[in-house]
């Protein structure tokens, strides 16, 4: 469902984000990324919807090579919650969440905010599922608390029945019964809706229990990827551990 | 991030930021300079000298010209003037049995010059007087100038606001629409209105049409500018959300730029619909309607007490009208 053959990212700065990374995920598969902050989680989420161009190297989505004639087609089967949320901070949480459907809704019909009721109803749906109750409807997205406004990001991915889900730390600011059911959603949208699910995490006993596979990455490379059972101890303490040398900090210094 | 590269020294290493440096000294010494030379080309020391005299004067010490002016000008200003004489022999359709409400017939004396024997000839005829008839019109007139800029404002708005979007570098088709909606908004904001209402009123002729023309014309690129300005410094984060998920950038803009700024953008509205009365006021000197007009007729007649009315009614509008539009304001937000 979702390829990278060798995919490389330097940012204008020179800062090189993602070196070399080529994967497969197949279609259905919860993948959790995980790595130390900075390791390129976000940069190589980011290059599925085209928020971020690789310097080299392709992204493919289901059969379709991700440039720019593609770019809108692939955009509109992903729903993306990104670390930043990123929601419209003056508008309505309803619409917030309704704004997930912009690409699907006729534009007169968008101008006056004139959702059809199905798709209400089904965010409506949504955001109970997540967690927020009917009196969040008409408060603008700035007015709620850090967990609720990831929330409401959570329900704006989801409302166009995504066919790949992107999710940037969604569970960040979420108290752990909330994590644990943001989670086990994330993960049912995979199993009975078929999605192909990316997510990055830093708690990695989440990552043990709802991931089908773990990618590890480590300044840019990927260092770890497999079933999570294979994970062991002494892996986990060299992802995190940056006083330990990884494989490739000499040539980065070299460089 | 990673201890081992040549970067990271210690904190004791690193650079310290220093806030007096002989650069800042150097420019503010430049700064200065420039200053003054500005000054004085302005003559800015004499107006701060003619001032400090005519203050001076004011509580009894020595004599200031410019006082004088002033002095000159409110004694013939004041009592104002609210009523309207009329000879009657000048009113169309005078029915002395029917006169307007709380109107009388007052006999006084009208002096008229002869051009041919070049002298004033005096005779007592009758004249209709509204006791509040001259404040009447010139609240007419004041209601046509808000009028103008009224319309000015909703004009201006239906030039800007789609000359703006394009002329957001985000949000333009092409670069050359960019560059050229820039331009006609630079252009519109470099001629002034009283310019553009000479030109409008050979145009269109004397009245309001060439007024409220000239405040759209000039106004549309204040505000579109300001349009774009908004547009591009939006924070970028939203529009990156809704963008990447495939929604086409005018629906972006709606949803995640309007909604940001919207607020400014209704403010300045309101600021620009003050000032487009407030301009209004003074378009009628060159005969583009509203209140101007009236002004400058009394001011060329030399009846002060006429304009000392004018620019009464004037400034209690200006005052109503910001009082008025803070409150909504407050309420908007
Ligand atoms: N726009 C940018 N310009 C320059 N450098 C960037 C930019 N975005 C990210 N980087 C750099 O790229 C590297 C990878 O960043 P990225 O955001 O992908 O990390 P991450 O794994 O998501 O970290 P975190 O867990 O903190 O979110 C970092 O060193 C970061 O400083
Ligand atoms: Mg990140």
């Amino acid at each position: 469902m979702l390829r990278f053959e060798s995919v490389n990212r330097t940012y204008a700065d020179g800062t090189r984000a993602i070196k070399d990374v080529s994967l497969h995920i197949k279609k259905g598969e919860f993948c959790v990324l995980l790595g130390p902050s900075g390791a390129g989680k976000s940069t190589l989420m980011n290059m599925v919807n085209g928020m971020v161009e690789p310097t080299n190297g392709h992204v493919y989505v289901g059969d379709l090579d991700l440039n720019r004639k593609n770019r809108v087609k692939i955009q509109r089967q992903i729903g993306m919650i990104h670390q930043q949320l990123h929601l419209v901070p003056r508008l309505s949480v309803l619409h917030n969440v309704l704004a997930g459907l912009l690409p699907d809704v006729n534009f007169w019909r968008s101008l006056i905010k004139a959702f059809s009721f199905k798709d209400q109803r089904r965010a409506f749906q949504l955001m109970q599922e997540v967690g927020l109750e009917e009196k969040h409807l008409k408060r603008r997205a700035s007015d709620l608390s850090g967990g609720q406004q990831q929330r409401v990001a959570i329900a704006r991915a989801f409302i166009s029945n995504p066919e790949v889900v992107l999710a940037d730390e969604p569970v960040a600011s979420l108290d752990p019964s909330m994590s644990r059911s943001v989670l086990q959603s994330l993960k049912a949208a995979a199993q009975s809706h078929g999605a192909t699910v990316i997510c990055t995490l830093h708690q990695l006993e989440y990552a043990l229990e709802f991931a089908d596979r773990i990618v590890a990455l480590r300044e840019g490379e990927v260092f770890f990827d497999g079933h999570p059972s294979a994970l062991d101890a002494a892996t986990q303490d060299q992802l995190y551990d940056i006083t330990s040398p990884a494989p490739e900090s000499q040539e980065k210094v070299a460089a | 991030m990673n201890p081992s590269t040549d970067q990271s020294r210690p904190w004791q290493q690193w650079d310290l930021y220093r806030a007096i440096t002989p650069k800042n000294l150097l420019l503010v010494f430049v700064l200065f300079t420039l200053l003054s030379i500005s000054a004085r080309n302005t003559e800015i020391d004499v107006a701060v000298v003619k001032t400090t005299k005519a203050f001076l004067s004011a509580i009894g010490i020595g004599e200031s010209q410019v006082l004088d002016g002033a002095v000159r000008f409110a004694g013939k200003a004041f009592p104002l003037e609210i009523a309207q004489r009329t000879e009657v022999s000048r009113v169309e359709d005078f029915d002395p049995e029917n006169l307007p409400l709380f109107a009388y017939v007052e006999f006084a004396e009208s002096r008229e010059y002869d051009v041919m024997t070049n002298s004033w000839s005096s005779e007592t005829v009758e004249f209709l007087v509204e006791p509040v008839g001259y404040l009447t019109k010139v609240l007419k007139k004041m209601w046509e100038t808000i009028e103008m800029g009224f319309w000015g404002t909703i004009i201006s708005i239906t030039i800007s606001l789609p000359l703006g979007i394009v002329a957001s570098r985000n949000y333009a088709p092409f670069k050359w629409v960019y560059s050229v909606a820039r331009g006609i908004l630079s252009f519109h904001r470099s001629m002034p209105e009283l310019i553009l209402a000479l030109l409008l009123v050979l145009m269109f002729g004397f009245g309001p049409i060439a007024g409220v023309l000239a405040l759209a014309i000039h106004t549309s690129g204040v505000l579109g500018k300001f349009f774009a300005d908004e547009i591009e410094n939006a924070p970028p984060g939203p529009q990156l959300a809704l963008g990447s998920s495939g929604a086409g950038r005018l629906k972006v803009l709606y949803y995640a730029v309007v909604p940001h700024v919207l607020p400014a953008w209704i403010a300045y509205v309101q600021y620009i619909f003050e000032r487009n009365i407030r301009t209004a006021t003074v378009l009628g000197i060159v005969g583009a309607g509203g209140i101007g007009m009236e002004l400058k007729g009394r001011w060329d007649l030399f009846d002060y007490s006429h304009v000392a009315t004018i620019l009464l009614i004037i400034f209690i509008t200006v005052v109503l009208l910001e009082a008025v539009s803070q409150r909504i304001r407050k309420k908007m937000i």
